[in-house]
């Protein structure tokens, strides 16, 4: 194999600062999500090769690169463990840019450089989709554009000029992409199945509850779905945003919540009093959990099921934004019945563990009678003695109840939750922890109410005979104002405080919301175009029965039109100015001589040649030849012109 | 191993190409007729073909719109869709990038066979809108890159090797730009009458040339001779003997001739059918040879050749002379 010359000669030196510019900007937001040593890797990589080109020197040999290759391959697999899906994906891409850069001696090389970075912007395309991801992928185009202007530009053309024409591309190029986005087809569901980043932890609730391993509520500002009602808000304390149902306990952890279809398909709700109609558009959660208001009675998404324990779920997880209509009651009963069998089921605890809960539920029951009576007094219990709400709990042992109800006190929803119905299920009463959203913020300014990931909340349900399952919150009892405000009334002063500011701040509360308004309409106008959203618009354009052919069509011609537009437009920019107004009048008395004038001919000559021929009288030719020979040669040509125009306009 | 494997495929494909080739040019030809001295680009006649690079960035846009499908990912369909929108424009803005220009042929220098014949090409930017990167070329041989400024106009040399010793005409020649991207080749075909001279390559190991001879018949060279003594030099056999100088003689025992101002006194004549060789090419390539040095020391030097006579004198214009007459004989087509 003949060695690849590795000199470097300094002509990339104009090129090279913007394509590294490009790679930059297309990495940057990949950086929070790769491991730091691939953003390190790919720096001194840049640093590195803008170094050997400023100074002329040798670029590393192949073993040294085919080295660091090694290592760095090694490395994302050893970080990633699979290699598919945009975190590996991303983080790949990085690496190979800065390996690529590493061997980049000729302009040809910069075009990979430059296919990487598109492909980088795009990758960070498919892991968020903020508002402002639209103007930063403008401005990255733009960069790339620029950067491979630059790459291909002569000596003459100055950064500044091929910066205007990238811009001027990219404005050209806008109405094509409007109208390509607008009427391009979209598909109803994906070709194959997508790996999404599985290296970004799930936003959403866990499937499992421990308390007491970790204090682990989110304190998340993050959006988990937004709630646009037809009539009025529900008060908060009657927003229960039912999600999972868990009806396993082991001692530390509730689990059981795999969703699953009823074994007995009709459910034995009974919805009273008003019912309440919303649109729900949720955020991606990589879970198949459905969130509706307690208690759900129609949907309309597809493949949604409510499953056993009245918790809806989606047959596939949610890995992008979703709407869907909802019609809820909040005044409701579960009237199940419910069979021995399945009451064991749900009065399932460990044999051993937390014995001093066990032993105070029983005390309890004895004292109280009844089931409803001994439910009251837990609840007073939770709400007379000596608990406290808080976020930053202290961590459980072993015996997390015990623990918790002994000698902590302080806890947050599950804590309360998981006690409560550890407490029920020692007396016998069937009972089973609800995870969900409780409450929301209401924004003025879209009129809609955000549920955050700060909103997660757990809760509980008891079984009581002829009540059928009745929902029953312990943390309303320790803390109401959870329940009455959310946490922000009860912990911390919501996404101001989150921002380390108060509540008083008047003004940056309405900076969020108005924040949090745009991207309600960003997420309903362009980020949920799909099938349904096309379809309904086309048919506004007029488009009876809208279909992929009719919608390509459509596509095709304004495509077209546009091109033919552009093509104008260049042609315009690009033509040439017309010949002098001498030309044109002397082009006007040659076409009258019937004559054609030859290559290289004089006026003079061809003067002579007409003269020759005798179809004109001489003084008309002679006339016309001095008026042209002026107009072109002599010092005051406006007169000259003049002159010539009435002797062209003279010869008969 | 590898050449082996891919001489065959590549001949094959290269001998289809040729074809094709040969046919497009025929057709283009055809389809334009033969152009003036000056030529205005017509956005009829300047053609348009993605490069490797282009298909490569269609693919790519080609996965990107399938990615951005799959994962119903609005803001990559922005993404692909920006993409596939400069694509087009920059579509146009290469072929606009060539209409209106102005070619005009500015002429070529005379060459010795083997070495490059230039053909300059002037090319005149009148609209309002720089052009870049612009080049012409012609088979393998290619002019520099250039830009044109609105209003500007610039000199493309076209470098083109020469064998042997005639006229070089260039049939046609092209023009073309990868502005702006590179996606985009667009190009022009020009059939200007582009001609040139090629001399015959001076002869590496030519034979001294034949000795100079005084020539008699030259009264007006000699009469103006005598007039301005300028030295003495030693005698060579020929000189004439009233250039002798006697005295020097006489006092010395060495002969030595007079030299005069303005008079070659060493004119030569050289003659093709004087020399012993049989190769035509071959002895008119030892006569250029001999044009060449003697014209380098500025020597009288005279050429005689089948049908052509001229007579001994030095300067550009018998240079000029002598070297057409020997890249011409017989018909310039050795």
């Amino acid at each position: 194999m003949r060695a690849e010359p590795r000199g470097t000669d300094g002509s990339l030196l104009a090129s090279l600062p913007w394509t590294l510019g490009a790679l930059a900007v297309s990495l940057a937001p990949h950086v929070p999500y790769l491991p730091v040593w691939i953003t390190v890797a790919f720096l001194s990589c840049a640093v590195w090769r803008y170094a050997i080109e400023k100074r002329r020197r040798l670029l590393p040999s192949p073993w040294v690169r085919g080295g660091l290759a090694l290592v760095c391959f090694l490395g994302v697999f050893g970080t990633y463990s699979a290699i598919s899906g945009v975190g590996p994906g991303s983080a790949l891409l990085a690496i190979m840019a800065a390996l690529k850069l590493l061997e980049t001696r000729r302009r040809r090389d910069l075009f990979v450089l430059l296919f990487i970075s598109i492909f980088l912007v795009m990758s960070s395309l498919l892991r968020e989709q903020y508002l402002w991801s639209l103007p930063y992928l403008i401005f990255a185009t733009l960069i790339i554009v620029t950067a491979w202007l630059r790459m291909s530009a002569g000596e003459s053309e100055t950064t500044r000029q091929s910066f205007r024409t990238g811009t001027r591309l990219l404005l050209y190029a806008a109405p094509l992409a409007i109208a390509m986005w607008i009427f391009f087809p979209r598909l109803a569901s994906p070709f194959w199945a997508v790996p999404i980043d599985t290296s970004r932890a799930t936003s959403g609730l866990s499937d499992t509850m421990s308390p007491g391993d970790i204090s682990s509520l989110s304190m998340s500002n993050e959006v988990a779905f937004r709630v646009k009602f037809e009539g009025d808000i529900p008060e908060s304390k009657d927003r229960y945003w039912r999600g999972l149902v868990m009806t396993r306990f082991n001692g530390r952890t509730w689990s059981g919540s795999e969703p699953r279809i009823a074994a007995r398909p009709e459910q034995q709700i009974s919805f009273k009093g008003d019912a309440i109609r919303y649109e729900v558009t949720l955020e991606p959660t990589m879970q198949q959990w459905i969130f509706a208001l307690e208690m759900p009675r129609e949907i309309s998404l597809r493949r949604t099921h409510m499953g056993p324990e009245q918790q809806l779920f989606h047959v596939i997880p949610i890995e992008q934004r979703i709407a869907y209509e909802v019609v809820s009651h909040t005044d409701f009963a579960v009237q199940a019945e419910l069979p021995r069998a399945f009451r064991g089921w749900y009065t399932n605890l460990p044999e051993s563990g937390n014995q001093r809960t066990v032993e105070l539920a029983r005390t309890m029951r004895e004292a109280a009678g009844s089931d409803p009576a001994y439910i009251n007094a837990v609840l007073a219990k939770f709400h007379d003695e000596e608990f406290f709400y808080t976020l930053q709990p202290p961590a459980l042992g072993s015996n997390p109840v015990d623990r918790f109800l002994f000698e902590t006190r302080q806890g947050f929803c599950e804590h309360y939750a998981s006690a409560f119905a550890f407490m029920m299920r020692s007396a016998g009463i069937p009972s089973r922890v609800v995870l969900g959203y409780q409450g929301g913020e209401v924004n003025p300014l879209g009129g809609h109410l955000i549920v955050r990931q700060s909103d997660a909340h757990a809760w509980t349900e008891v079984w009581l005979e002829r009540y059928g399952w009745y929902r029953l919150d312990p943390t309303a009892a320790v803390a109401p104002e959870r329940i009455d405000y959310g946490v922000q009334g009860a912990a911390l002063d919501g996404i101001a405080a989150s921002w380390g500011f108060t509540a008083s701040s008047q003004f940056l509360q309405q900076v969020t919301m108005t924040w949090d308004a745009m991207n309600a309409k960003w997420n309903d106008w362009i980020l949920g175009y799909g099938p349904d959203t096309q379809s309904s618009l086309m048919e506004w354009l007029g488009m009876e029965d809208p279909d992929w052919r009719k919608m390509l069509l459509t596509l095709v011609v304004i495509v077209i039109g546009l091109i033919l537009l552009i093509s104008a437009v260049m042609m315009l920019r690009y033509r040439v100015p017309p010949k002098d107004t001498a030309a044109i009048l002397y082009a006007r008395f040659v076409r009258k001589t019937k004559l054609k004038i030859s290559v290289g001919e004089t006026a003079q000559e061809f003067a002579e040649r007409v003269a020759n021929s005798k179809s004109l009288s001489e003084s008309d030719i002679d006339a016309v030849t001095d008026a042209y020979h002026d107009a072109r040669y002599g010092q005051d040509g406006d007169t000259a012109l003049s002159r010539l125009q009435s002797a062209v306009t003279a010869v008969k | 191993m590898s050449s082996i494997l891919w001489q065959y495929p590549s001949r094959l494909i290269g001998g289809v190409r040729d074809q094709a080739t040969l046919r497009v040019r025929r057709w283009a030809l055809k389809r334009q007729g033969t152009d003036s001295g000056t030529t205005r680009l017509r956005p009829g006649r300047v053609y348009i073909l993605p490069t490797g690079v282009g298909l490569l960035f269609g693919l790519m846009a080609f996965a990107m719109l399938l990615g951005s499908m799959n994962y119903n990912n609005n803001l990559s369909f922005v993404l692909t869709f920006l993409l596939i929108g400069v694509g087009f424009v920059a579509m146009h803005q290469c072929q606009r990038n060539l209409v209106g220009l102005e070619l005009t042929f500015a002429g070529t220098e005379p060459v010795f066979a083997g070495q490059s014949m230039r053909f300059r090409i002037a090319i005149t930017n009148q609209s309002k809108s720089a052009r870049y990167g612009i080049r012409i070329y012609h088979d393998k041989s290619e002019s520099d890159v250039q830009d044109l400024q609105p209003g500007e106009s610039k000199v493309f040399i076209l470098p083109v090797p020469t064998l042997r010793r005639g006229w070089v005409q260039l049939d046609r020649f092209g023009i073309r730009t990868l502005f702006p991207f590179e996606l985009f080749r667009s190009w022009a075909w020009l059939h200007m009458d582009l001609r040139g001279l090629v001399y015959p390559q001076p002869s590496e190991d030519a034979p001294q040339p034949p000795p100079s001879r005084v020539a008699h018949g030259h009264r007006q060279h000699d009469a103006r001779g005598e007039e301005d003594f300028a030295g003495l030099r030693k005698y060579h056999a020929g000189d004439s003997p009233r250039h002798v100088a006697w005295k020097a003689y006489a006092r010395s025992g060495q002969l030595l001739s007079k030299q005069f101002a303005g008079a070659d006194t060493s004119s030569q004549w050289f003659d093709l059918a004087e020399l012993p060789i049989p190769d035509l090419e071959e002895r008119l390539s030892i006569l250029t040879r001999w044009v060449v040095s003697a014209d380098q020391t500025r020597e009288d030097y005279g050429l005689r050749i089948p049908g052509e006579e001229f007579p001994p004198a030095h300067g550009d214009a018998q240079r000029r002379q002598c070297l057409e007459a020997l890249a011409l004989f017989d018909g310039g087509d050795p």
